[in-house]
């Protein structure tokens, strides 16, 4: 079978949800802003040579809805012969875009797909607009149970204490700090001109925009002692919190995937390819033990171990499950030594659903290649109970 | 000219000034709040936060943190936080060009006459001519504050005196100057008596005025009665309390609250400005006060007073009080008196509990009543002329502002003037003159009633003079004593209120909804149609109506009788269906709690006029019921109407469901009129009155302007979400219950209620009868009630008085 390359990968900044500075942009108008960024570092593809875009989306309603993967090709500029389709499987639906883009054109059945995820966390609620869980469920409702809710479940579970969370929470602003203080994300970030809604000087609202380059979410300086204050919302009594969760964000990630001929045919340099990629179901009410299941499976098809793995990208999604998942994978000292979420994550930077896939995949690429690594994962916990995980493999 | 005040500018946003700015807004009344430039540079971390000298923020601050402290004060400033937005604020430097519009200015800044004198210097400039001026104090002659105004200027200005809380405490005190124009004070006290709600008492330019010479007196007074009989603290509270009329916090309590150094500078103050008062040496505040003045012992505020309320070595609370003899806190018992319980056991009203006290000889609590009354009385009856000419506005002074349940005259007359003289005699008190007079002119009380009206003891005139009627004031047992009750059972009356409305007035304990009082809603509502142009349902209790009476619900209940339970609550649905649907107007007038079924019979009027003072909600769930009186009908009713036709079907509803489903299910309270609106259980559309002594008028009134072109309700078809709402439901309460935030009980009880809500097994976007919707109040009532958790509620309710989440 071919081999399908990753040529180019890129994100916009995240923006905090609500207050951010993506909270008054429309989502498409991200998605298409990145997808416009990432063609113009590509200038040896025309457009009309991308044959699909394949976009990750978690609530695909509203200004995000109508085949968002369609809208953004054809706000990007695309001619009307690229397609687009909607890929949706919750937080993992941008990495799964990327898998099914690799997977088709492993197939032969396409040469070039720009494949990733979007999200507006700040306009599109988390459970979408239209809630409408099945009646006759009334015993069951582990599907639709609240996120915060299985995070309380995984730390009271398997023993994670408030302390240790507020620790990881710490620990990953820091590194996100640092990381933008290094300027680490430069090359990987899309600047977007984000929507600004303000008053002329009549009183009358109109639109104006603003050049956004840079997550806006990190929390630092933060304290253990600050974070020791906040009260857990989801349940009373309980240890998970603001600080400990993943933050809600707006922002859009995309990669071009093409056949390793067609690469070498438009003389560009491949950046990696998605050697294996998995999903491994698990219990609803603990959603966020998914990556402990969907690791080793992944590991276990590709014939590897976590010590052939230089870098993870285990989405923070809680806090307790990502503690949980790194004790259970044997990566709690790695994750200190900096190999897993080394630049900080979903805690610090967010987690934009749909798109979070795309945006770790981008992450971890660029840092593989800045730190001159071969192999990273990407993983996460997946609501209704799932984990995904993909090996990428510099080339 | 005539006078109408539309904006309204504060000056001084501390503590009174913020809460009286929102008192104004929640008249109705724009407001300008402004405050001096903090005379300060801003701290180090002022500055990280980006405010600088020249900052507006920083400018405003004072009058920020001043509004920000309304906003968050408790009891609440506000009646909706949304208020807050008709304060406009700013500084005395920048921002004098906001004052050229307001029609009344009133300053609220620190007790000190320069500085308020110098204020006025520069406010008189800033302020258009007709501009109502006033001042706050409570006790600096108005003649100097406003010396240097022009002459012009002071024919405008007046003392316009608030209390502390302003939303909550009736009395204003107005205080004009010597060249006050007469119409500015009828115009002033017309304005706060209808717009802001208030009562006013207009005051002599005297000392503090009438409250707080009177109220302050009658702290002094129970003090040195406290040394004098060698009392301890608590013993003085347990004897100056409920039965004397006085609040629940009684003396001391009161005292640690307001703060003892307010109380112990107005003494001092007093004691310099009334050096010729006969009663002068009371005002000297006793050594141990100056003691806790040293010590910073300053009541609630410092968590010590004369009280003071701490945890033992187990964490357990404890009370202790001020031993003002070895000034050490000792562990708090609260004394028994003999006497004071059987006054309180005493059958009969107020006055014959106070009477019994006042006579008794059993303890010394008798001892103490009689002298400290006996003081009050006569300080208060040498009084006048100096400080008003009349009774009553010495009465409703101490009773509005002081909380006291009767003003000193009123207590005179209720323990009786002539035997209360020999008591005096014994005691080797002055008796007034004055009253010697009027006793010998066989005038033995200060107050009587006429078949025209209430009559008040004249000093000036020495005979008895007639109090103004005000024809807003309705006062039902004065209407009931005049013949004009139409219908009368045991639990309601419906009394002609005249001009051809009638008015349902309930009259149980705590107004509790019983088998009577239906039947009368369903009488009144025959009577009505037939004989009158409409109906307000109201009543003068503390309370509105908090709801059926539960005791006889758990009495059913445990004899098994549901036919009956299940006629009583169709009757309740039904009596509230014919007061909707009448042919004739109904206007309810909710005041204090509307709780449960009254917050259905308040819901079930065509129209509503509540008093701002309107605490609403659909509290049953706290039983372990759902509301089953019309109310989960009539919340989706008010939620859903006002939809444009053909929206409804095609809607998504979750979120208006959603609302009804958390207002009932978690027994959500309105705090005020306005918060009832924002909640959906009185429509935005109507009016409040801010003066509930103006409510019944203010409801005929209602009445007599909708009579002209009313017309018979069409039938309401509400929209519902049919099983969706269950799924819904069934996600939102597990999230709920696995975040300990409801029981599994809590959890059984508000998936029956959405059950009421889906309106049936129908699709979404289907229009439900009104009728549908009581069906299945009354089968998820009716099974609730079955169910022992629900019984173990009602039982804890009626025996322990809160809610059990079982």
């Amino acid at each position: 079978m071919r081999d399908a390359v990753i040529v180019e990968t890129v994100r916009s900044p995240g923006g905090r949800y609500k207050r951010g500075a993506l909270a008054q942009t429309r989502g498409d108008e991200i998605g298409i802003q990145v997808m416009k960024g990432l063609m113009k570092r590509v200038p040896q593809v025309k457009h009309e040579d991308v044959d699909d875009v394949v976009c990750g989306c978690c609530f695909p309603e509203g200004e995000t809805g109508m085949n968002i993967g369609r809208v953004i090709a054809l706000g990007a500029g695309f001619p009307v012969t690229t397609s687009g389709m909607v890929v949706n499987r919750f937080c993992a639906s941008g990495i799964q875009a990327i898998a099914d883009a690799t997977a088709k054109i492993r197939a032969g059945w396409s040469d070039i797909i720009v494949a990733g995820g979007c999200e507006t966390m700040s306009h599109i609620p988390l459970g979408g607009w239209v809630f409408r869980p099945h009646p006759d469920w009334g015993d069951l409702p582990m599907t639709y149970v609240s996120m915060g809710v299985t995070a309380e479940n995984v730390a009271a579970d398997y023993g994670i204490t408030r302390e240790e969370q507020d620790k990881m929470a710490l620990e990953s602003n820091r590194r996100a700090h640092e990381a933008i203080q290094k300027g680490v994300w430069k090359d990987q970030i899309i600047p977007i001109e984000a929507w600004k809604y303000v008053k002329d000087k009549n009183g009358q609202w109109i639109r104006t925009t603003e050049t956004f380059d840079m997550d806006d979410g990190v929390r630092w300086p933060s304290t253990l002692e600050g974070m020791a204050k906040l009260k857990p919302p989801f349940k009373q009594g309980g240890s998970v919190t603001a600080a400990n969760s993943s933050q809600m964000t707006d922002g859009a990630a995309f990669s071009m995937i093409m056949s390793a001929e067609k690469a070498k045919e438009l003389k560009l340099k491949p950046i990696a390819k998605l050697t294996h990629y998995v999903v491994a179901g698990n219990r609803p009410e603990e959603m966020g033990v998914g990556p402990r299941y969907a690791i080793p499976k992944v590991l276990k098809l590709a014939g590897l171990t976590t010590d052939d793995i230089d870098l993870f990208e285990i989405n923070e999604a809680f806090a307790s499950q990502s503690l949980y998942c790194c004790r259970e994978l044997g990566l709690t000292e790695r994750y200190w030594t900096g190999d897993v979420n080394p630049n900080g994550g979903a805690m610090a930077i967010g987690h934009p659903l749909g798109c979070t896939g795309a945006k770790l995949t981008c992450q971890i690429l660029h840092e593989l290649k800045r730190r001159k690594l071969k192999r990273g994962i990407v993983s996460m916990c997946i609501g209704g109970g799932m984990g995904a995980a993909g090996i990428y493999e510099m080339l | 000219m005539s006078y109408e005040i539309k904006k309204v500018a504060i000056i001084g946003a501390g503590v009174m000034g913020a809460t009286i700015a929102a008192q104004m807004t929640n008249a109705g009344i724009e407001c300008v709040m402004l405050d001096i430039v903090p005379p300060f540079d801003p701290s180090e971390a002022d500055l990280k936060k980006g405010l600088t000298k020249e900052s507006k923020a920083w400018r405003n601050s004072f009058a920020v943190n001043g509004l920000n402290g309304a906003l968050k004060s408790r009891p609440a400033s506000f009646y909706s936080k949304k208020n807050a937005l008709m304060i406009t604020i700013g500084n005395l430097e920048d921002d004098l060009g906001l004052l050229k519009d307001v029609d009344f200015i009133l300053e609220v800044v620190v007790e000190n006459l320069k500085i308020k004198q110098e204020l006025f210097a520069k406010l008189e400039k800033a302020v258009n001519p007709d501009c109502i001026i006033a001042t706050n104090t409570s006790g600096i002659p108005i003649k100097e504050i406003s010396s240097n105004l022009s002459a012009k200027n002071k024919e405008r200005f007046l003392g316009v005196h608030f209390f502390n809380p302003p939303r909550y405490m009736k009395l204003v005190e107005v205080i004009p100057g010597e060249t006050t124009k007469k119409e500015i004070v009828d115009y002033m006290t017309y304005f706060l008596e209808n717009v802001v709600g208030k009562g006013v008492v207009v005051c002599k330019d005297v000392p503090n005025f009438i409250a707080n010479r009177i109220g302050v007196f009658d702290i002094a007074n129970a003090v040195k009665t406290m040394l004098g009989k060698g009392l301890t603290i608590p013993e003085l509270d347990a004897i100056i309390a409920k039965v004397l009329g006085r609040p629940g916090s009684a003396i001391c309590g009161t005292i640690d609250l307001v703060g003892i150094d307010t109380g112990y500078h107005v003494m001092k103050n007093l004691v310099e400005a009334i050096p010729d008062d006969e009663m002068v040496k009371t005002f000297v505040p006793p050594e141990f006060m100056d003691k806790m003045m040293e010590n910073k012992w300053l009541g609630n505020k410092t968590k010590q007073g004369f009280y003071k309320k701490t945890k033992d070595e187990k964490g357990k609370k404890v009370k202790l009080a001020l031993d003002y003899n070895t000034m050490e806190y000792v562990p708090f018992k609260k004394p028994r008196y003999e006497s004071v319980k059987e006054a309180g056991k005493t059958e009969g009203s107020f006055d014959a509990k106070l009477k019994a006290l006042f006579y008794s000889e059993k303890d010394v609590a008798g001892e103490v009543a009689r002298e400290y009354l006996c003081k009050n009385f006569i300080y208060s009856a040498n009084r006048i002329p100096e400080i008003c000419d009349t009774v009553y506005q010495i009465d409703n002074t101490m009773k509005w502002g002081y909380n006291h349940q009767k003003g000193p005259f009123e207590t005179w007359d209720a323990v009786g003037v002539k035997e209360s003289v020999e008591v005096m005699k014994t005691l080797k008190l002055k008796i007034p003159k004055k009253i010697t007079e009027m006793l010998k002119k066989g005038c033995e009380s200060f107050y009587m009633k006429k078949e025209d009206g209430k009559y008040y003891y004249d000093f000036d005139k020495k005979g008895y003079v007639k109090i103004e009627d005000n024809p807003k004031i309705i006062l039902l047992p004065d209407v009931k004593a005049q013949n004009k009750v139409i219908k009368s059972n045991a639990a309601a009356s419906l009394i002609d209120i005249g001009d051809g409305v009638a008015c349902l007035e309930f009259h149980t304990r705590m107004n509790a909804i019983d088998a009577d009082m239906i039947a009368m809603i369903e009488d009144s509502c025959d009577i009505v149609s037939k004989d009158f142009a409409g109906m307000v349902v109201a009543n003068h209790a503390a309370n509105f109506c908090v709801g059926a009476n539960i005791f006889q619900i758990l009495m059913a209940v445990e004899n098994a009788e549901w036919d009956l339970l299940d006629n009583l609550i169709h009757d309740l649905q039904y009596a509230n269906m014919k007061m909707k649907y009448l042919d004739k107007p109904v206007v309810t007038a909710p005041s204090g709690m509307a709780l449960g079924g009254g917050c259905e019979i308040s819901m079930h009027g065509q129209r509503c006029q509540p008093c701002g003072e309107t605490y609403m909600g659909l509290v049953e769930v706290g039983v372990g019921v759902i509301p089953a009186g019309g109310g989960c009908k009539d919340l989706m009713v008010r939620c859903t109407e006002g939809l444009p036709d053909g929206t409804a079907e095609v809607l998504n509803l979750q979120p208006i469901y959603e609302k009804v489903l958390m207002n009932i299910g978690q027994a959500k309270v309105a705090t005020s009129a306005m918060e009832a609106m924002e909640l959906g259980y009185i429509r935005k559309t109507e009016n409040i009155s801010l003066n509930r002594d103006h409510q019944i008028w203010d409801a005929k009134q209602l009445v007599l302007s909708i009579a002209m072109t009313h017309k018979k309700r069409k039938p309401d078809m509400i929209p519902v979400m049919g099983e969706s709402l269950m799924g819904i439901a069934h996600a939102v309460l597990f999230n709920m219950k696995h975040g300990n935030y409801m029981s599994d009980y809590d959890e059984h009880v508000t998936m029956k209620l959405a059950w009421v809500l889906s309106g049936g097994q129908c699709m979404e976007g289907t229009f439900v009868t009104e009728d549908a919707i009581l069906d299945r109040e009354r089968e998820a009532f009716l099974s609730l009630a079955g169910e022992q958790k629900t019984q173990d509620r009602i039982m804890h309710m009626l025996t322990r008085g809160k809610p059990l989440r079982n």
